[in-house]
């Protein structure tokens, strides 16, 4: 009763940037598609990443055939999706620590696999980048960057719909109906309304990533991943304009990405039973910091504004033996693989892709949409990486400034300027209010960047809350996305700033404390934001608290 | 070298209060602040305490001091006369408080469109104060431009069932969006540009005007009142709000902002005012770095200032430095909390039960309720109730131990009743108790 049923050609679960590019991908072959994620796009492992593009440099010596990928990709993504780049560059330093001949072999290791890689002088990099360490011995330069991942999973998606796919959100897999070996169908819940949806696909394909083991489980398909768990910390500033690398076997604490206004310090490596620890230690913070130190000696002085945690995708195959079978997650092969499990367990009609990296997610889209093509009897061929996304023709690499200079060059007021921090503007707040329709601040700022400079919302959040309510036609109560809506501003409130708050757990000492401090004094003390103000002088009449 | 009766270390208004006392006793007292407090940031208002079912502050007080380890346990009986005390300055000062601690403690609408109790408001806000009664209605009024004030989204909120606690609200509230003259263009527009325009006679007769003629094209006429971002005037705030109360049909009141703080700078301005006319001096700026100790005594302290340390030598020191948003205690990466000036024991949770999970969560984080524990004296002592640190000091503000400010809405009651205490225990005329001797068993009740 009242359940829709949709029968698209391909079925993709899960809406990180392989899933999105897989949906363009398959969209451009010219199948119909729908894509469904439980949460918001970009919520797992791609928004969850320290925001490289990387180079390559870091597989050199471990992984050559993934330091190849990487390279290709990177000169793919540089064409394609310009705008979502920042072409900060990127160096390898040697500590005094780093063993002699990791760093001897790195420019051959680079040059083998096709990177670009050229010494620098130390004495040239300490003038390009005066926080790093005077200690450092040599520098080597490859071309690394920042890659915007919400950005560039909207673009995939947009360039999917172009091409008449579907892409929704909030919609959890919560069951896969089998008749015998074939699949044949998926029920799809509306995490905001509870409406289900049935499914009818000719193939499913799994980008559910370090979730894939769960979505497979509901097909009956046993699937084991080892999702990787890796701390990264948010710095209130870019101690540097480069991508900075430490020369030697990755490790805790050996890289920093400038990205937009603050730079992220990476990464640690634990592996995780559930995909779903995302507790942040403040053990972790100190490890991570302690070994940062070596590259930025002032690091343990600058302010940290959040912790996260990410979650590799890793799989193990179950057939290999030796250093990959062991518990250490950085001998597992950061490579993906393309699962099909009507030849791997007898289950007709799914394929899962695992493993892989944020940099090689095209090509991973590009390996899964040809494995699906081969399954559907089709021979079209990928046009993924020779057609940039849409809006990013011009091929021009996003720049610090960007924002600033796009403000002051439509004579934009600073009434306009709803967070200050990132450059969001009212406009841009109210297009993406328009693409999106009723959505959570949290969903705001992925796709905005409103709240994710240094107030970390503060100041911004209130704001967006507030437009929201203003869009939204009085006595209106929308469908709510998890998170508060439009017509529960200080609802919205509230669990943005939980949210954020959670963040903040691991990293609360000195300035961000105080910080903390003063924006839970601003909107409890002056605001009047609680948990139940109604509790005052009478009985509580509605609980307008966080959505758990 | 200069030297002093006594000097107080921090700007907020507990050390403004027990700055204005010392001076108002005729003491030579130095203000030394590293930079403005939360003044800057808070409503203006003066919350003094509020809690869920405490129908009066005193009620609500009292409940407080009932826990032999709040403030209010040694705060209680000054409370009262501190309070009488700094109002009757900041009318001296043109910038008179209304309600008191036996008036209830009602809901007043907030800048996000919920409500906050209050019950002592400047004047500016008093209107907020008063019951609403049947047929009332309340128009949420701001200039069309100004990011920081939202008369939708307030209005909305506002009409929320819960929003007013159950008791009577408005009987309907509106919203009401204004183009006030060369507003919207403005390359820089907070609520300190706008209280500037404010104060300009010309601007804000057109002003008001256009919101007069809002109102009746609007059709929103009849009994009520306006909730007006607080942006009327700063310096010239009183002849501000005189205009708006004769010029608007509705009565208005000002609703406080997202910082800067229009009414918490009026309050920090009227008692610095105050302070310097009673003879004391204020200097912020830079950072007070060390305190001289010897013998065991408070000797001088010390002053950061361009290429040398700008030294008074005093044996009185008031430290007013603020809880964990002023500074005054510092939080470090392994799990302490420290005072940095003197290092004085502080009393904190251990490190991993600092942070509730959800700040907003009723409770808050019990990391709040940290602080210096003090005799009745405000005198620091350790956990045992010993005397801590040197001798001629005492504490005061968000620095005590054991309230949870933001909860419980007793922050400024506890910065002026201490700092009110703190000076009086300081007056040349009182007598001097400075010997160690324990006061725990006092203060523990």
């Amino acid at each position: 009763m009242g359940e829709r049923m949709l029968t698209p050609d391909v079925l993709v679960i899960g809406g990180g940037a392989t899933g999105a590019g897989l949906l363009r991908d398959l969209a451009r072959r010219g199948l119909r598609c729908l894509l469904v994620d439980r949460s918001d796009f970009g919520t797992g492992t791609s928004g969850r990443y320290h925001g490289l593009l990387h180079s390559g440099g870091r597989y050199v010596s471990k992984d050559p055939s993934a330091a190849r990928e990487c390279i290709v990709e990177n000169q793919v993504l540089r064409r394609i999706a310009a705008g979502c780049i920042e072409d900060t560059g990127g160096i390898f330093v040697a500590t005094p620590d780093d063993p002699d001949d990791y760093v001897d072999a790195f420019p051959g290791a680079c040059a083998a696999a096709g990177i670009d890689c050229d010494e620098i002088p130390v004495t040239e990099t300490l003038r390009r980048e005066p926080a790093l360490s005077p200690a450092i011995r040599r520098a080597f330069r490859v071309p690394d960057a920042a890659l915007e991942p919400w950005q560039l999973i909207e673009a995939n998606l947009a360039d999917a719909r172009a091409h008449g796919a579907d892409a929704w959100p909030y919609q959890r897999v919560v069951a896969i109906q089998r008749d015998g070996r074939r699949i044949s169908g998926v029920t799809v819940r509306d995490e905001r309304s509870g409406a289900s949806t049935r499914v009818v696909p000719r193939m499913i394909a799994s980008a559910a990533g370090a979730w894939a083991g769960q979505v497979a489980a509901l097909a009956g398909v046993e699937l084991m991943m080892s999702p990787g768990k890796g701390t990264m910390i948010v710095y209130n500033q870019r101690m540097t304009d480069t991508v900075v690398n430490r020369c030697h076997p990755p490790g805790d604490g050996d890289i920093m990405v400038p990205v937009h206004t603050v730079a992220i310090l990476g990464t640690t490596e634990e592996l995780v039973e559930d995909p779903d620890d995302d507790e942040t230690s403040s053990d972790e913070v100190q490890a991570l910091i302690n070994e940062g130190e070596a590259l930025f000696p002032a690091l343990r002085r600058m302010r940290v504004l959040r912790a996260y945690t990410g979650v590799r995708p890793l799989y193990r195959d179950p057939a290999v033996q030796g250093p990959e079978a062991s518990d250490d997650g950085r001998a597992i092969s950061r490579s993906h693989i393309i699962l099909d499990h009507e030849a791997r367990d007898g289950v007709e009609g799914l394929i899962s892709i695992v493993g892989g990296k944020l940099t090689t997610y095209r090509l991973m889209a590009e390996q899964a949409a040809n494995a699906v093509c081969a399954k559907l009897g089709m021979s079209e061929p990928c046009t993924t990486a020779g057609e940039p996304l849409p809006g990013m023709g011009d091929s021009r690499a996003h720049w610090l400034g960007h924002r600033l200079a796009e403000h002051e060059d439509r004579g934009g007021g600073d009434a306009d300027l709803i967070c200050e921090c990132e450059m969001v503007t009212r406009a841009m707040l109210e297009r993406f209010l328009d693409r999106r329709g009723p959505c959570s601040i949290d969903d705001i700022r992925r796709g905005t960047r409103l709240g994710m400079g240094p107030c970390q919302g503060g100041f911004c959040t209130f704001r967006a809350a507030a437009i929201m309510a203003e869009r939204a036609p009085d006595g209106h109560t929308d469908r709510a996305a998890p998170g508060g809506s439009a017509s529960d501003p200080e609802g919205a409130l509230s669990t943005f700033l939980n949210e954020r708050s959670k963040g903040t757990r691991a990293v609360a000492w000195g300035r961000q404390l105080q910080e903390l401090w003063m924006v839970t004094g601003i909107y409890v003390g002056v605001m009047g934001l609680e948990g139940s103000s109604s509790e005052h002088g009478g009985e509580a009449t509605e609980d307008h608290g966080a959505v758990s | 070298m200069p030297s002093a009766d006594a000097v107080v270390v921090g700007a907020g208004l507990a050390g403004l209060s027990a700055t204005l006392a010392l001076a108002e006793a005729g003491a030579r007292v130095h203000l030394l602040a590293k930079g403005h407090a939360s003044t800057h940031w808070a409503s203006g208002g003066l919350d003094v305490a509020a809690l869920p079912r405490a129908v009066t502050v005193r009620e609500a007080v009292a409940r407080l001091a009932d826990d032999a380890r709040h403030p209010y346990a040694i705060l209680s009986d000054a409370l009262p006369p501190a309070l009488e005390w700094i109002r009757g300055m900041l009318q001296h000062e043109g910038l008179p408080y209304v309600g008191t601690i036996d008036g209830p403690v009602v809901p007043v609408p907030t800048s996000i469109g919920a409500t906050r109790p209050a019950a002592i408001l400047p004047a500016a806000q008093a209107a907020a104060l008063r019951p609403w009664e049947p047929g009332e209605r309340l128009v949420v009024c701001g200039p069309g431009g100004f990011k920081d004030y939202w008369p939708h989204a307030i209005a909305r909120g506002l009409r929320r069932a819960g929003a007013w606690w159950g008791s009577a609200g408005p009987e309907r509230v509106d919203p009401l969006v204004v183009e006030l003259p060369g507003v919207r263009d403005r390359l820089n527009l907070d609520a300190i540009e706008l209280a500037r325009l404010f104060e300009e006679p010309g601007w804000r007769w057109d002003a008001f005007a256009a919101i007069r003629r809002a109102l009746i094209i609007g059709g929103l006429d009849g009994p009520g009142r306006m909730a007006l971002p607080a942006v009327l005037g700063l310096d010239d705030h009183a002849a501000v709000l005189a205009e708006a109360t004769s010029e608007l049909p509705l009565e208005p009141f000002e609703v406080p902002l997202m910082p800067p703080s229009v009414p918490g700078l009026r309050l920090y301005r009227a008692l610095r005012a105050a302070i310097v006319r009673a003879g004391g001096r204020v200097q912020i700026g830079q950072a007070v770095v060390r305190i001289g100790v010897r013998d065991g005594r408070v000797v001088e302290v010390a002053m950061e200032a361009a290429a040398r340390q700008f030294v008074v030598r005093t044996d009185m020191l008031i430290m007013a430095t603020g809880g964990i948003a002023g500074g005054g205690l510092v939080g470090h990466p392994d799990g302490t909390l420290r005072e940095p000036l003197l290092d004085l024991p502080v009393e904190a949770p251990p490190a991993m039960s600092w942070l509730a999970r959800e700040p907003l969560a009723a409770g808050g984080h019990p990391l709040e309720a940290a602080g210096i524990r003090s005799d009745a004296e405000l005198r620091p002592v350790d956990a045992s109730g010993r005397p801590a640190g040197p001798a001629g000091v005492r504490i005061c503000g968000s620095l005590l131990a054991g309230q949870r400010y933001l909860r419980e809405r007793c922050g400024d009651g506890v910065a002026v009743a201490s700092g009110w205490l703190a000076a009086g225990a300081h007056r040349p005329s009182a007598p001097r108790r400075d010997a160690p001797q324990s006061l725990a068993g006092e203060v523990a009740g």
